[in-house]
C-alpha cells in the first residue's frame, strides 16, 4: 500500500528531513506516525500526497511509483487516497452536503452516485442532521467529521491523516480516532501522523516513530514511546 | 469532458465574474477601449486599402492633345499610343465627351456654357498601364508624340497615399499590440484577484484531486466572459461612432473630394469586425486568465 525505499528529503535550504527511511506499511494496517514537529513526519506525509519530492530514494502509494509519477497522474494518485488534514481544509461557501459532494463532483462522478454516496457518508461519521449547515456554523470536532466523510465519499483504500486532532480538544479527539478506527475495521488502511500520546498509548496499534528524519522505532501495538519524550512531549 | 463538468465550469465562471464585478467591470472597460481603437484602425487600414486599389484602377496616365489637332492627326497619336508595348488599355476622351461631362459638372449652372461649344477642350487618352511602376518612362515617351500637349502623371498622389496606407497599417500593428498587451495584464490582474480570493480553494481543490484543467476553465471562462463583453460594447460603440461620421462625411467632404471613391463603413464589414474583436477579446481574456492563475496550480 505504502512503501518508502531507502528514501531521503533535503530542502533546498540544506535541511534534510528525511535521512534513508524504509518503511512498508500494508493493506488494512492502522499506523501512527509520531514524532516531534521538525522530526520529518509532516515531510513523511507530504511525500505520500506527492506534495515534496524525495531527494534519494523511491515512494510507492497504492501502486503509483509516487517518484516518478508526471504532474498530470498527481490528482488521480490523490483520488485514489483520502486526506484529512489538522485544520479541516472545508470550503467555507459550500454547505456540509456540497463540501463532501464536491469531492465526487471532482472526479465527474455521475450525479446518480452522488446523491446516493453523500448521504452515506454523511451518516457514517453522524452528520446526517447537519447536511445543509456550513462549516462555519460547526464545532472543530463537526468540521473534521465532515472533512473525513469527504475524505471516504470516494471509497479510498488508503486514508491519510495529518494531525487530524491537533485543534481539538480531548474527548472530541477521542470521537475522531475512534472514527478512524472503525474506518480501519471496514477494511481501509488508515495512517495517522500526531501528537496525541493518551491516545496512542491506549488503541495499541502500529505506531512508527520518526526523530531527526530517521525512523527510531516501528512496532506493533505500540505506545507512544517513553525514552524519547523530552523531544517530543511539549510539541 | 462531460456535460455535467462543462455546466459546473460555465457556472463557476460566471458566479465568479459576478462576485467580482467592480473588477470585472474595469477590464471589461479597458478591453473594450483597446478593441474600439483597435476597430477605428481596421476600418481606417480597410479604407486606405480600398483607396488605394480605386486609383489604381483610375487611368494612370491621361495624354492631353493639343487643342487644335484634326481628325488624322488625333488618330496619328492614338496609333503611336496601340503600338506602346507597355500599354495595357486605353481610351479616347472626343472633344464631344469631355464637353458632355463639363456640361454635366455645370448642370446648375448652365447658364456659363452659353455660348461655348467642344472646340475650346483638348481630346485625351486615359492610359492604363501593364505594369505601374513604368509610369514615369512610359510618360516620357508619350510625351515625344507629336501633337501631345502634355502627360499628366498622378504618381505622386499615387505614391504618397500608398506610403500613408503602410506608415498607418505599421502604426496601427504596433499600437493595437500594445493596447492588447496592455488589456492582457489588466484582465489577468482581475483574474488574479478571483484567484488570490479562493487561493485555498483551489489547494483544497488540488488535495482532494480536481486536475489543474477542472480548476483553470472556470478562470478562462471568467476571462473570456470579460474578453467578450469588452468586444460587444467595443463593436457597438464602433457601430455608433462610423453611423455618425458617415453621415456627415457622405454629405459634405466625401462627395467634394472624393468624388466617385467609396468609403468602407463599420456597416459593410460589420462580420468580420465583430468576429475579430471577439476572437481576439475572448483570447486575450483566457490568456490573461491562465498566466494569472499558473502560480496557485503548483501544490
Amino acid at each position: 500500500m505504502i512503501e518508502f525505499v531507502n528514501v531521503t528529503k533535503r530542502y533546498s535550504n540544506g535541511t534534510v528531513a528525511l535521512k534513508d527511511v524504509n518503511l512498508k506499511i500494508n493493506k488494512g494496517d492502522f499506523a501512527f506516525v509520531v514524532g516531534s514537529s521538525g522530526s520529518g513526519k509532516s515531510t513523511l506525509i507530504k511525500m505520500i500526497l506527492k506534495e515534496e519530492d524525495a531527494t534519494q530514494g523511491e515512494v510507492f502509494v497504492n501502486g503509483y511509483s509516487v517518484s516518478t509519477m508526471s504532474r498530470k497522474q498527481i490528482p488521480f494518485l490523490r483520488r485514489s487516497l483520502g486526506i484529512v488534514f489538522q485544520d479541516f481544509r472545508l470550503l467555507p461557501n459550500k454547505t456540509v452536503y456540497e463540501n463532501v459532494a464536491f469531492a465526487m463532483q471532482i472526479t465527474e462522478a455521475m450525479p446518480r452516485d452522488i446523491r446516493r454516496q453523500v448521504p452515506m457518508a454523511l451518516a457514517l461519521v453522524g452528520l446526517s442532521r447537519k447536511a445543509n449547515v456550513y462549516p462555519g456554523q460547526m464545532s472543530g470536532g463537526e468540521q473534521q467529521r465532515v472533512a473525513l466523510a469527504r475524505a471516504l465519499v470516494n471509497n479510498p483504500c488508503l486514508l491519510v491523516a495529518d494531525e487530524p486532532t491537533g485543534n481539538l480538544d480531548p474527548e472530541t479527539s477521542w470521537e475522531i480516532m475512534k472514527l478512524l478506527s472503525e474506518v480501519n475495521s471496514r477494511g481501509t488502511t488508515v495512517v495517522v501522523a500526531t501528537h496525541e500520546k493518551s491516545i496512542v498509548d491506549s488503541m495499541k496499534k502500529r505506531v512508527i516513530a520518526i526523530d531527526k528524519g530517521v525512523i527510531v522505532r516501528d512496532q506493533e501495538k505500540g505506545l507512544y514511546g517513553y525514552e524519547d519524550k523530552d523531544n517530543q512531549l511539549y510539541n | 469532458m462531460k456535460i455535467r463538468t462543462t455546466s459546473y465550469i460555465i457556472k463557476e465562471g460566471l458566479v465568479n465574474s459576478y462576485r467580482n464585478k467592480l473588477m470585472s467591470l474595469a477590464s471589461i472597460v479597458i478591453v473594450a477601449a483597446s478593441l474600439f481603437i483597435f476597430g477605428i484602425f481596421v476600418v481606417i487600414t480597410i479604407n486606405l486599402g480600398q483607396l488605394t486599389k480605386d486609383l489604381e484602377e483610375q487611368p494612370q496616365l491621361r495624354v492631353i492633345c493639343q487643342y487644335d489637332l484634326d481628325d488624322s492627326q488625333v488618330q496619328l497619336i492614338e496609333d503611336s499610343i496601340r503600338q506602346n508595348g507597355k500599354i495595357d488599355q486605353f481610351t479616347r476622351i472626343s472633344k464631344q465627351d469631355a464637353f458632355n461631362k463639363v456640361k454635366e459638372m455645370f448642370a446648375e449652372n448652365a447658364g456659363l456654357l452659353e455660348g461655348l461649344d467642344e472646340s475650346f477642350l483638348p481630346v485625351k487618352f486615359h492610359i492604363k498601364l501593364k505594369n505601374g511602376s513604368e509610369g514615369a518612362a512610359v510618360s516620357e515617351e508619350l510625351k515625344k508624340i507629336e501633337g501631345v500637349k502634355k502627360v499628366d502623371y498622378p504618381k505622386e498622389i499615387f505614391e504618397s497615399i500608398s506610403r500613408l496606407s503602410y506608415w498607418v497599417r505599421m502604426a496601427s500593428i504596433t499600437l493595437i499590440a500594445i493596447l492588447l498587451i496592455i488589456a492582457m495584464f489588466i484582465i489577468s490582474n482581475t483574474i488574479k484577484l478571483t484567484v488570490f480570493a479562493r487561493r485555498k480553494e483551489i489547494s483544497i481543490m488540488k488535495y482532494i484531486g480536481a486536475t489543474d484543467w477542472f480548476i483553470r476553465w472556470p478562470f478562462i471562462i471568467e476571462g473570456v466572459i470579460i474578453g467578450m463583453l469588452g468586444a460587444l460594447v467595443a463593436f457597438g460603440s464602433l457601430g455608433l461612432l462610423f453611423k455618425a461620421l458617415m453621415e456627415v462625411f457622405a454629405r459634405d467632404l466625401v462627395s467634394l473630394s472624393f468624388g466617385q471613391l467609396k468609403l468602407i463603413g463599420v456597416s459593410d464589414i460589420w462580420g468580420q469586425l465583430i468576429s475579430l474583436c471577439m476572437l481576439i477579446g475572448c483570447s486575450v481574456g483566457a490568456i490573461g486568465s491562465v498566466i494569472s492563475i499558473r502560480k496557485y496550480l503548483n501544490v
